[in-house]
């Protein structure tokens, strides 16, 4: 069964074009499957059919920006989208369908309308619980009963999962290309400077991804340890985050701004602590696992999906979410200890291992096998039935 | 003599000025609410409509989940929470009107038509709204109404993001 070649069908709901972890989490694995020597086709919103590189993805037309959950989804729905997705599964011949975030209203839950057969969901957030799940319940349950396995990327996801739907779930995490990610030794990181650097990556402009918070501890750990550098990477205004700054930490803070890949990589390398304050409103974290990977020790909020992703084994440390002397604390606990850092830092990398496709693949297709079982090709459901009799 | 008969004119002029100020805030405070009013009970008249075509006509599922959910929001809960709901609503409404012209999907002539006058009605109404919203801030900002304090105890009147969104 496992040397069978598969034509896999995924779904990504959520526009193509736009940075976000569940289309990264789609390209990869897309990619690592089509390595494998499997056929991948990826049907997705795409608001510029030009920016299409990659043979396997077929767009299903642009996105409609509809506000869920605090930020802006771009997402796809409607007759049009309804009628591209049917299309595509009959012409697709799939032996089994991917659908990513099914239960948010977009391409995956059409393709889950539209499909029969073997057909696999990714719950990828963890939500709080739908003020109108009682009213919107009916209409999405049906379609989540048709998936024959559902995958949770964490247990947080897996919660939501069961709050909403009652139903259970495999937990697979997120994965990541561990090859990619380097390494540097204690004494390569200090021939590159004498600075303890603590690193952030993220939208810092973003309250909930907790940079003000590193910020308030900052003048602590800037106290206890004088050459400690604050090194933030990402997309934002810097000029507004320093304005707020006393003039004597300007010394202690340096931006790179949106970095690439190549560049995120020599960025986490060359940490001494990543510190990830964010509040709340993460799933998974694949952050963590990065910087895990890449040999950089954990310091992180004590926010259930980062609690879950850490005690995989001791390669990084917790702190009380919104608690800024608790963050300086325990930052400078780490810092003033190398021997630990250094131990923390080979077990992060020990660890993320199994956060690599190679490992997280080979367990998503054993869920296709499973959802394959007994069952043919996928096809357009005969007239979608079960929706219409479910109103 | 003079002195004091003019400080008295002058005392005099200024509180009735002072107490036209309040009332002209006053009134322009009620302007606020009562066009608030109409807004609300337009954006309710559009939820209930919303859940109606999403019964009625031939949708996707997605479609129908985006209307059901959003519609159910916006009838149940505060207007503070429910911003997101009401912007989900125009913005799906929109859709559904322009796949309903391209003829992709079958909406009811009747429903379809009472759409169309409310988004105007809808219109009309966040206009007439922005406009009290705006003239109340600009009074409040003025110095005589802070010094004062001439607004009381009445809360700012805000502008919500889903009043900024084209219909």
């Amino acid at each position: 069964m496992i040397d069978k070649k598969l034509r896999i069908g995924m779904v990504c709901p959520y526009g193509w074009d736009i940075p976000g972890g569940v289309q990264i989490h789609v390209r990869e694995l897309a990619e690592h499957f089509v390595a494998e020597g499997h056929h991948v086709s990826v049907i997705a919103p795409v608001s510029d059919d030009e920016s299409i590189s990659d043979a396997w993805l077929v767009s299903a037309g642009r996105p409609v920006p509809i506000p869920f959950n605090g930020s802006v989804a771009r997402v796809l729905f409607g007759p049009i989208a309804a009628s591209r997705v049917r299309q595509w599964i009959a012409q697709g011949d799939f032996d089994v369908l991917h659908m990513h975030e099914p239960g948010i209203p977009s391409l995956s839950l059409l393709a889950c309308w539209a499909a029969e057969g073997a057909m696999v969901g990714t719950f990828h957030a963890s939500t709080p619980k739908l003020r109108a799940i009682a009213s919107v319940g009916p209409l999405i349950e049906p379609m989540i009963e048709k998936l024959s396995a559902r995958i949770a990327v964490s247990q947080m996801a897996q919660e939501t999962l069961n709050n909403l739907y009652g139903t259970e779930a495999v937990v697979i995490p997120n994965g990541i290309d561990y090859a990619r990610f380097s390494y540097l030794s204690a004494e390569e990181k200090r021939a590159r400077g004498a600075k303890l650097r603590i690193g952030f990556l993220g939208r810092f402009e973003e309250t909930r991804k907790g940079l003000p918070l590193l910020l308030e501890a900052l003048p602590k750990i800037v106290k206890a340890i004088p050459n400690v550098e604050l090194v933030v990477a990402g997309p934002g205004d810097q000029e507004k985050v320093l304005d707020r700054l006393d003039s004597y930490l300007l010394r202690h803070i340096r931006f790179l701004g949106r970095l690439s890949e190549e560049e995120k990589v020599d960025f986490l390398a060359s940490l001494d602590l990543y510190v990830a304050p964010n509040t709340g409103g993460e799933s998974f974290g694949i952050i963590l696992a990065e910087a895990m990977a890449s040999g950089a020790p954990v310091l992180a909020s004590n926010i259930p999906a980062f609690v879950d992703l850490l005690a995989i084994g001791e390669c990084g440390s917790t702190f009380e979410s919104e608690n800024s002397a608790d963050l300086a604390q325990k930052a400078i606990e780490l810092l003033r200890n190398s021997a630990h850092l250094q131990q923390l830092a080979e077990n992060g990398r020990d660890a993320a291992i199994r956060f690599d496709w190679a490992s997280v693949a080979t367990q998503i297709m054993s869920v296709y096998e499973v959802a394959m079982t007994g069952q043919g090709k996928v096809a357009v459901g005969s007239e979608n039935a079960s929706w219409k009799k479910s109103r | 003599m003079m002195t004091v008969v003019a400080t008295a004119l002058v005392l005099i002029l200024f509180a009735w000025y002072l107490s036209f100020s309040a009332a002209r805030l006053d009134r322009l405070h009620h302007r606020v609410e009562t066009s608030w009013e109409h807004l609300d009970a337009l954006l309710q008249r559009r939820a209930a409509l919303a859940l109606e075509i999403s019964h009625q006509a031939d949708l996707d599922p997605a479609t129908a989940l985006i209307l059901t959910q959003s519609a159910y929001v916006s009838r149940e809960e505060s207007i503070a929470d429910r911003n997101d709901a009401e912007r989900s609503l125009s913005e799906s409404l929109k859709f559904l009107r322009d796949s309903a012209r391209n003829d992709e999907i079958q909406i009811s002539v009747p429903l379809l038509d009472e759409l169309s006058a409310l988004t105007e009605k809808i219109t009309l109404a966040i206009s007439i709204h922005l406009e009290a919203v705006n003239s109340v801030s600009k009074l409040r900002a003025k110095m005589i109404y802070r010094l004062f304090h001439l607004a009381g105890k009445a809360t700012l009147p805000k502008i919500y993001s889903f009043e900024e969104d084209s219909l």
